[in-house]
């Protein structure tokens, strides 16, 4: 199952100053699409505005076509089947199995087959053995695999990632990115992936979208956008040579 | 499993709450005994929990009391909230039967009013003639007055001696304080600040071991030291659900058989209410 | 001496039937309104938070006062004859121990860090199980609340006596007889009722403080 995502003129001010000023952007179903951008030119606000965390000052945002409605259990609906890794996730008190299993519960999962899941999507992030151990005492590389385990153990639609593995070493960034790739090829969700890694956005995704000033600049399949990109802004971004 | 947790736990609380206001409510069941409004003063003497009993031993009627201040005595039988009533303040009976209140009013017994002052009676009560001349002593040296200022009738008995006495209250100097309480209280507080007020001998008696800086200054039998006390039982017809048979019978007994339990009654030895039970009850 | 006693004990037992059941049907009350009214943005709460932080500071004589006017006979309440029960006086605490157990909830709930709350929001709760998660994380506070209330019901003298009457047999509490044992200067027992009192508080602090321990992030 797959998500068809649009963001229409998105427009989004923080203490009066505009980040998101007309954000246009499609996302494919079954893609892996990622968003690349400065620091602070809005990536996060824009996934925040996605997952229903803030509220847009205009715009529209279209899941498989239809804004969001009104009802608050079709909302509740429609947020169940959206999932997000933030980048510095907060784990609940608890161990990285009642973490895990959380989205399970609240969905109403329960039994061998949340158990199975839970312990499923534990193995995928390499955290099997860890499961009975307390989340207060991961690193900070563990704490983001958890995140991750926590938000697909639930299948989502589609899964929105906020520089997920930013503060992670090689080898754990190798680990959830196959993760992803992975997760992506099993179930064919939609994947937006914010990130300042180029190479890893050249590695994971199908297409990228590069966000600045406020705007969508430009979109592109990933191979063209990093090789060639049309906009200067983008050229100069994707070289390094933009100063930020 | 995260929220059965909750939820769980919530069934527990609310069905211990349930048991819980089952047994309160249980305990709150339509009262039956007979309920007295009566004053902190017929409390404080100890009367009631020896009179009672014999009450429920002749009768198999139970009797319990609230006490209060004379006003909310007479303010519980107004709203029905007790069934009978036991105060001593004729003035404010009589006004409370004749507008309708009271079904009918029983004199039971008195005892007397006494000034109680510091034991070196720096005014002078000691050798004082009457009560008047009691109070005028106590005002002309200012001495330190209690007053207890809370509608109760040892308070309007105050007033009416200041009364017989020419002299106004409000015109008082600070020697004059008001302490908004009971006897027992009212007591204790003179005792420790070396005041004169006024008592009835039943709390005085009761209390004076516990007061060593007090002595019983004046206590003559003069009528306007007399407390009358008096039981009223409430008037059904504004209040059908009051135990007015029970009431009635009780305010029956205290004139008949209760008289010589009453005479009986002593306070650390002092035999101190004399009978004199009548009425139409 | 033995009636003495057996009345020491009917009073006692009266105490913490009347506090227990007040308390709890405080928290029933107190918690979950606490929880909503804490979840809420922050602005509509200010008035809220005015009227609640009043009613921090109502007497309890007045709360008395109140219920007294309630459940009296000439009062709106009066049919159903609960003045001078012990049902009365839990209505009585009940109306002085809420806001107590109501506004330090709110304050625990609104401190609850935010991405607790965006966490188990984006991760699908409804209402319910963002309410369940929230609570799990203030759970130490909410105890704490919890004690307050109940220390002040334990304590409390002025509404159970105005709302109780103190008569024998039926609402004598271990504060109200400290009161009419003071009246009447036994105040040996007077004393050893009020020994009683703390030894109550202690133990049922020490239960809820240990509750509390292992509520602790």
């Amino acid at each position: 199952m797959t998500m068809f995502l649009e963001l229409e003129g998105l427009r989004k001010d923080f203490d009066g100053r505009r980040v998101l000023q007309g954000v246009d952007l499609r996302v494919e179903p079954g893609e892996v699409f990622a968003l690349v951008g400065p620091s602070g030119v809005g990536k996060t606000t824009l996934l925040r505005c996605v997952d229903f965390l803030l509220r847009p000052d205009g715009g529209r945002v279209r899941f498989d076509g239809r804004e969001a409605p009104r009802a608050p259990s079709e909302r509740l609906a429609l947020r169940r089947r959206i999932g997000m890794v933030p980048q510095n996730p907060l784990l609940f008190r608890g161990s990285l199995f009642y973490n895990v299993s959380f989205g399970l519960c609240v969905r109403g999962v329960e039994g061998s087959e949340l158990e199975d899941r839970t312990l499923a999507a534990l193995t995928a992030v390499g955290l099997r053995d860890l499961a009975q151990a307390k989340a207060s005492g991961l690193s900070a590389g563990e704490a983001q695999r958890v995140a991750f385990a926590r938000a697909m153990v639930v299948n989502p639609e589609l899964l929105l990632l906020d520089e997920c593995t930013a503060n992670l070493d090689p080898a754990n960034v190798a680990l959830l990115e196959a993760a992803i790739v992975g997760y992506h090829r099993q179930t064919g969700a939609t994947v937006l992936v914010v990130t300042h890694n180029l190479f890893q956005a050249k590695r994971v995704a199908h297409r990228a979208g590069f966000l600045f000033g406020g705007h969508i600049v430009e979109t592109a399949d990933v191979e063209a956008f990093f090789t060639n990109p049309t906009d200067a802004r983008t050229r100069a971004f994707v070289r390094g040579e933009m100063p930020y | 499993m995260h929220f059965q947790f909750a939820r769980r736990w919530l069934v527990v609380l609310v069905a211990a709450a349930v048991a819980l206001v089952a047994i309160s409510a249980y305990l709150s069941l339509p009262r039956a005994y007979v309920l007295l409004a009566t004053t902190t003063s017929t409390r404080d003497t100890g009367l009631l929990p020896y009179l009672l009993p014999q009450f429920t031993a002749k009768t198999g009627i139970d009797v319990r009391y609230v006490a209060v201040g004379t006003g909310q005595a007479l303010d519980l039988g107004r709203s029905g909230d007790v069934d009978v009533v036991m105060v001593h303040a004729p003035l404010l009976e009589e006004a409370f039967v004749a507008v309708g209140d009271g079904l009918c009013r029983n004199l039971i017994m008195y005892n007397r009013f006494v000034v109680v002052g510091p034991v070196a009676d720096p005014a002078g009560v000691r050798s004082a003639a009457n009560a008047t001349d009691a109070f005028l002593r106590i005002h002309s040296t200012s001495a330190r007055f209690e007053s207890r200022a809370d509608n109760s009738g040892t308070y309007n008995k105050e007033q009416e001696i200041w009364a017989a006495t020419g002299l106004n209250p409000s015109t008082f100097g600070s020697w004059y304080e008001k302490t908004n309480q009971g006897m027992g209280q009212t007591l204790t507080i003179a005792n420790e600040r070396n005041a004169y007020t006024l008592s009835d001998d039943g709390t005085w008696y009761a209390r004076e071991g516990s007061l060593p800086y007090l002595g019983l200054l004046y206590a003559q039998d003069e009528p306007v030291l007399q407390n009358q006390y008096s039981v009223i039982p409430v008037n059904p017809a504004a209040h059908p659900e009051v135990r007015s048979a029970q009431a009635v019978a009780f305010a029956r007994w205290l004139v008949g058989d209760g008289q010589a339990l009453i005479a009986a009654f002593t306070v650390n030895g002092h035999a101190i209410f004399t009978p004199n039970g009548a009425g139409a009850c | 001496m033995l009636t003495v006693a057996g009345d020491i004990v009917g009073i006692t037992l009266l105490s913490l039937l009347v506090c227990a059941t007040s308390t709890l049907i405080a928290t029933l009350i107190a918690v979950p309104v606490g929880v909503a009214l804490g979840l809420r943005e922050v602005g509509s709460q200010r008035l809220l938070r005015n009227i609640l932080f009043t009613l921090y500071g109502l007497p309890p004589v007045l709360a008395g006062l109140l219920v007294f006017l309630l459940l009296s006979r000439s009062g709106p309440l009066g049919g159903l004859s609960l003045l001078y029960t012990p049902l009365g006086m839990v209505i009585a605490q009940v109306v002085v121990v809420t806001p107590i157990i109501l506004g330090i909830t709110m304050s625990v709930v609104a401190t609850v860090e935010r991405r607790v709350k965006e966490t188990a929001f984006v991760l699908g709760a409804d209402r319910w199980q963002l309410s369940v998660t929230v609570v799990r994380r203030g759970l130490a506070g909410i105890v704490t609340a919890v004690m307050v209330g109940f220390g002040r019901a334990i304590s409390e003298v002025g509404a159970v006596f105005i709302v109780g009457g103190h008569i024998e047999g039926q609402t004598q509490v271990l504060t109200t007889t400290i009161i009419t044992d003071i009246s009447q200067a036994d105040y040996g027992h007077a004393v050893s009722l009020g020994v009683i009192l703390l030894v109550i508080a202690a133990i049922v602090y020490s239960f809820l403080y240990r509750l509390q321990e292992r509520t602790m992030p």
